[in-house]
């Protein structure tokens, strides 16, 4: 059994060609979840914990966030917190502060949970992964990086290095509805973030992946409760939600109706 | 794997397999009974420990990733610590299976300037549960720790 600690993403890369199937460790707050409940171990972990370059962190231009930055950090920000503060609510509920202090943005997009927060706002906000290899680095758009349940699209051999997100140009809005406790996952979430002509709406954890209907979104009008009620219904319509102890899929399906157009009346004005 | 940890500015040498969790090391290899797995998915906060001073739970925490940092348990808060002498006054604790989690993330709020007023410890208190019910009497303690 072998726990590397890679120093440079350089040594990371070499290490994940050479033993594929080695687990990468960046925070570890879902390895540990999983790790507990005996579904996963693993002989060869990499750790991140050493990797100095994937704490960077800017805020001049886009929010320029490397894979080991923190929930926390992210949410205390005050660049953040004044300029993305979508971005900053999202991260700052996510279960208790011990969890936030640990778990890092290139975690929670590479374990893919479906009831994670950061995820649906992240693709509302236009964010996008920068995923290297020795083969070299690529970019991919956080709503084509997750694919399905803890399922991404990275290939065996690459790691997400950073994660930008665009200076918005409007309001934004994130909803979550717990049904259990106040350091419970969503049961519904909806992020909203308006832009030039138009708004992205994106509904998390009631599904396999963020769900974002750019066609849906196409026919809002801010400010008209009329089609603010039809872009809502027609979420909860299209959406296939899913049974789990947080809520029933007939529940979700309610709630999605009812939390998008809270959304977006939240981002109307 | 062999590592060394920092808990309470005591340096120690252990023997574990990397899935480990640190909680697991404090109470079975150290005899650091203090934390405390409970639910194991990081909600209750009975395992809190402060990893550089912030609180992290424990029962989640892979041993290695603590290599490098300070570990702090409830026993290694000064014996004159603001917050320990507060729960104890103002006795707020009834069985206290969660106060050694309840205090340091006390500890953390009010060294981070996050324990100002009953609403922001409430908030602060989020992940911690007392399933005695003594929150009044804990968040009082934590408020005048703070001043």
């Amino acid at each position: 059994m072998s726990w590397h600690m890679p120093t440079t993403v350089d040594e990371v890369l070499r290490l994940k060609a050479s033993k594929p199937d080695a687990t990468v460790v960046a925070g570890g707050t879902f390895l540990g979840l999983v790790i507990r409940q005996g579904l996963l171990d693993s002989d060869e972990w990499i750790s991140l914990q050493n990797v100095d370059e994937l704490r960077a962190f800017g805020t001049a231009g886009d929010l320029s966030a490397g894979a080991m930055v923190t929930h926390r950090r992210i949410e205390t920000e005050p660049a953040v917190r004044r300029d993305w503060p979508g971005v900053a609510e999202a991260f700052g509920v996510v279960a208790s502060p011990r969890v936030r202090n640990v778990a890092t943005i290139g975690g929670v997009l590479a374990d893919a949970d479906y009831a994670s927060d950061p995820p649906a706002m992240l693709v509302a906000s236009r964010a996008v992964a920068e995923v290297a290899s020795v083969r070299g680095m690529r970019r991919v758009p956080i709503e084509e990086l997750i694919v399905g349940h803890y399922e991404t699209e990275l290939d065996d051999d690459e790691i997400i290095t950073r994660v930008l997100v665009p200076r918005p140009t409007g309001s934004a809005a994130y909803r979550k509805l717990r049904t259990r406790s106040r350091e419970d996952r969503p049961a519904v979430s909806v992020a909203a973030v308006r832009e030039t002509g138009g708004v992205r709406v994106v509904v998390g954890a009631v599904s396999d992946r963020p769900r974002h209907y750019p066609d849906i979104c196409a026919e809002w009008r801010p400010g008209d409760e009329q089609s603010t009620r039809e872009v809502a219904a027609a979420y909860a319509d299209r959406i296939p939600c899913l049974d789990d102890g947080r809520g029933s899929a007939e529940y979700r399906r309610q709630v999605v109706s009812v939390e998008v157009r809270r959304a977006l009346m939240q981002v109307s004005r | 794997m062999k590592i060394t940890l920092s808990v309470n500015d005591r340096s120690v040498d252990v023997d574990v397999a990397p899935s480990t969790m640190l909680v697991d090391v404090l109470r079975d290899e150290l005899g650091i009974t203090s934390a405390r797995a409970t639910c194991g998915v990081g909600l209750c906060g009975t395992c809190t420990v402060l990893l550089d001073g912030r609180p992290v739970s424990s029962c989640l925490l892979m041993a290695p990733l603590a290599i490098g940092k300070r570990i702090t348990t409830v026993e290694g808060l000064p014996d004159d610590d603001a917050v320990v002498r507060c729960f104890s006054e103002r006795h707020a604790f009834q069985c206290g299976f969660c106060i050694p989690g309840m205090v340091l993330t006390a500890r953390d709020m009010i060294d981070t300037g996050r324990a100002n007023t009953p609403e922001e410890i409430r908030e602060g208190l989020g992940g911690n549960l007392c399933r005695c019910g003594c929150y009044v009497k804990i968040v009082d303690a934590i408020e005048e720790a703070a001043r």
